[in-house]
């Protein structure tokens, strides 16, 4: 499967037969001075506006270099890449920067707050930055705090808070901005299984309530069944869609990939075990 | 990727042992060379004005160069193992006791510092005869004196660093073992507010040393003879110590003197102010070298200037006196020198994860520039104005002493120039750094780089 298209509302974003190589000529960072490694091999796709989207695949397939490049984070060697209708800018860093911090909203897995501001100076800072006026923003950051109910925490440091918290208070900030798209990055990775349902919850709600769009790298199918559509991705490509779904069928098509995966000897090896431990703590969940 | 995180862990690292292998080795350098003299002095056949000579230049020079080559050297090791907290705490969670985590610092310390002191060795036995040839030149010292290296070079020169570099590093790496991983996270990232009471009782103390000196140079001392500058340059040494001790309570008097103007320049001015609030000890860290470095380069050469303004026909022996003086001053400048970029550079490579988390957060490569451009200038105003004082401590008393006059026109000039150069090293130093710190990808800036 190459593409996956909705019609009818706006469009979020767009990614145009996307290729990300690695290792290539003129490409600094990477895999090394080794062979060139493909991590995007001709991504398409296209995200309606208010959906809540998860991408998974098995270690190695691409997720992260996925939301990078869609993200404006890398820019990937060949196709395109749309936020909002707009086009990844060309040009330097700056103009890279001035395109997220109006378009954009991240939730990395390690929170990313900087620890000499308080929350509610965490939450203005992209305003801050885009040189907003501060009392109409500090207004509006007050406000994403009720609504995610953490505003009794606005003047404390993200060093007093819990992981679950920190993780709230990144939500808040990228949601502040009213971006276009909000990506998350494994956001439950360091957190424990009840603080990382909140965040789930928070992130489903940002699309029901506020018609966020909502773009999810995980691995975890109890998290990635949170959404409205899952997007799976070997070898660099779109490989599987599902639709409403489920963990355990998550987990199924999830386990069937890294078999695959493992057969072709390209990842590594114990694939079945962790899938089935996580299949199973869904169901004790549900029970 | 795991190796580009392994290389850039390892790259760091050898960034701060090179910083704590560079303090350890001027310093000892520095220290053997007047140590070396107290050698000299106990020879066979040394007069008794040579041998008291010889012995008041090791123990008045090298007393106040001891105070700063340990200061210096503490601070240097200090920052390494405050910046290695988070390492730490990962290996007491996995089972190392206190006593493991601090015996590893240590033990990595003392390999650097023993490397430093040894390759020292040849350097510090050039510097010491080069004093005696000076204090001969300028008729200090009998031509016949002969030059010698022992027991005194070796036990204050090499012992004394390494001893400074091992307690330092000892206490800072304890304090970091002992907390909880936690708590030590939390600390590392809050970057300590609190001074501590010794440390505000000893600046105090020593600054009070230091007008104690002005205050008799200018009223008892005989501006005709030598020792008045030995008295008056004492001044400034120890006045300087005491503003550096006391740092990072000036760094928040000026942060906040100053913090309306550094808003003018936009979000980046405010943030600047917002860091250095959260963190006056580390701002605290730069300070330190910008202090001594100008109150003792400053201090050294208005004095040299008042003499020379008062005596225009030098006779060989001022000269050669002038010229002793232009080489301590020149040695303990470049010492706080090479101090100052080495704790500038170290400050702002650890904070790497921060500029990528203020770059995701929306800010510009330019924006993080300015930022870090704006708590240097902090540091850089709160330096040179302390720094200034001190020298003017020990220059003014000398010049009303010698010529009557508060100063010579010259020492503008003077000052100008150091004010300059102190600044372009400072900022340099640090935009340089931060610089290097953009080239690494964002997202791999922002994972936790537990190694860093």
């Amino acid at each position: 499967m190459d593409s996956i298209t909705r019609g009818g509302a706006a469009e979020a974003l767009r990614l145009s037969d996307v290729v990300k190589v690695y290792g290539a000529a003129g490409e600094g960072e990477g895999a090394g001075a080794g062979r060139p490694v493909t991590a995007l091999d001709g991504v398409s796709l296209a995200l309606a506006a208010g959906t809540f989207t998860s991408v998974m695949g098995p270690s190695g397939s691409g997720k992260s270099t996925l939301l990078q490049c869609a993200a404006g984070l890398d820019r990937p060697t060949s196709g395109r890449v749309l936020v909002g209708g707009t086009e990844l800018p060309g040009g330097g860093e700056s103009e890279l920067t001035r395109f997220r911090r109006s378009r954009i909203g991240f939730v990395f897995q390690h929170y990313n707050l900087v620890p000499y501001l308080t929350v509610r100076q965490n939450v203005l800072l992209p305003q801050t930055l885009a040189g907003r006026r501060r009392r109409r923003a500090g207004a509006e950051a007050v406000a994403v705090l009720e609504r995610l109910g953490i505003a009794e925490l606005a003047d404390r440091r993200p060093a007093e808070l819990s992981g679950g918290q920190q993780q709230r208070v990144a939500i808040a900030r990228a949601l502040a901005t009213r971006p276009a798209v909000l990506f998350a990055d494994e956001p439950t990775g360091a957190l424990d299984t009840s603080s990382g349902r909140q965040v789930l919850k928070l992130l489903r709600e940002s699309a029901d309530a506020f018609g966020q769009t909502v773009v999810m790298v995980t691995h975890d199918p109890v998290a990635a069944a949170y959404a409205d559509t899952v997007l799976f991705l070997a070898d660099g490509r779109l490989v599987d869609e599902l639709s409403s779904p489920e963990a355990t069928e998550v987990a199924r098509r999830m386990a069937a990939l890294d078999s695959r995966v493992t057969a072709a000897g390209a990842a590594p090896a114990g694939p079945g075990t962790p899938v089935t431990a996580a299949a199973r703590a869904f169901r004790t969940e549900v029970a | 990727m795991a190796t580009g995180l392994a290389r850039a862990s390892v790259a760091h690292r050898r960034g701060s042992f090179v910083a704590a292998f560079l303090a350890v080795f001027l310093g000892a350098v520095i220290l053997m060379s007047f140590a070396s003299l107290l050698d000299t002095a106990g020879g066979d056949g040394v007069g008794k004005t040579d041998r008291n000579t010889l012995t008041i230049m090791a123990s008045v020079v090298g007393g106040w160069g001891v105070l700063v080559v340990a200061s210096a050297v503490a601070t240097t090791l200090a920052v390494a193992a405050r910046q290695r907290a988070g390492e730490l705490a990962l290996l007491r969670s996995l089972g190392a006791t206190p006593g493991q985590s601090v015996r590893l610092v240590v033990g990595e310390t003392a390999l650097v510092a023993l490397a430093g002191v040894v390759l020292a060795l040849p350097f510090g036995y050039g510097g010491g005869w080069t004093l005696l040839r000076l204090l001969q030149n300028s008729g200090q010292v009998r031509d016949g004196v002969d030059f010698a290296f022992g027991a005194s070079a070796l036990a204050v020169g090499a012992g004394g660093t390494l001893l400074a570099a091992l307690a330092a590093s000892f206490g800072t790496a304890r304090r970091a073992a002992r907390r909880r991983a936690v708590e030590a996270h939390r600390q590392a990232s809050a970057g300590g507010r609190h001074t501590s009471r010794f440390r505000l009782i000893a600046g105090l103390v020593l600054v009070v040393a230091g007008a104690s000196c002005a205050v008799v140079t200018a009223t008892s001392l005989d501006g005709s003879k030598i020792d008045s500058q030995s008295v008056a340059g004492e001044g400034a040494i120890l006045t300087g110590i005491g503003f550096a001790l006391l740092a990072p309570v000036l760094v928040r008097a000026v942060t906040a003197a100053a913090a309306p103007l550094l808003g003018l320049l936009g979000s980046p001015g405010t943030l600047g102010v917002l860091a250095v609030r959260q963190r006056f000890q580390r701002a605290a860290t730069a300070v330190m070298p910008i202090v001594l470095c100008t109150a003792i380069s400053t201090g050294t050469l208005t004095m040299q200037a008042v003499w020379n303004s008062a005596h225009p026909q030098l006779s060989a022996d001022d000269k050669g006196t002038a010229i002793l003086n232009y080489v301590v001053v020149g040695m303990l400048a470049v010492f706080a020198a090479v101090m100052l970029v080495n704790l500038v550079v170290a400050e702002t490579t650890a904070r790497r994860a921060e500029f990528a988390q203020l770059r995701l957060a929306g800010a510009t490569p330019r924006q993080v520039l300015r930022q870090v451009t704006a708590e240097t200038a902090l540091m850089l105003v709160t330096g040179l104005l302390f720094g200034t004082l001190a020298a003017v401590a020990s220059a003014v008393p000398y010049s009303l002493a010698v010529t009557g006059d508060a100063l010579p026109s010259s020492a503008v000039g003077i000052h100008a120039a150091v004010v300059a150069g102190v600044a372009v090293l400072a900022l340099g130093a640090a935009l340089a750094a931060a610089r290097r710190t953009g080239r690494t990808p964002m997202t791999t800036a922002l994972r936790p780089a537990v190694a860093a």
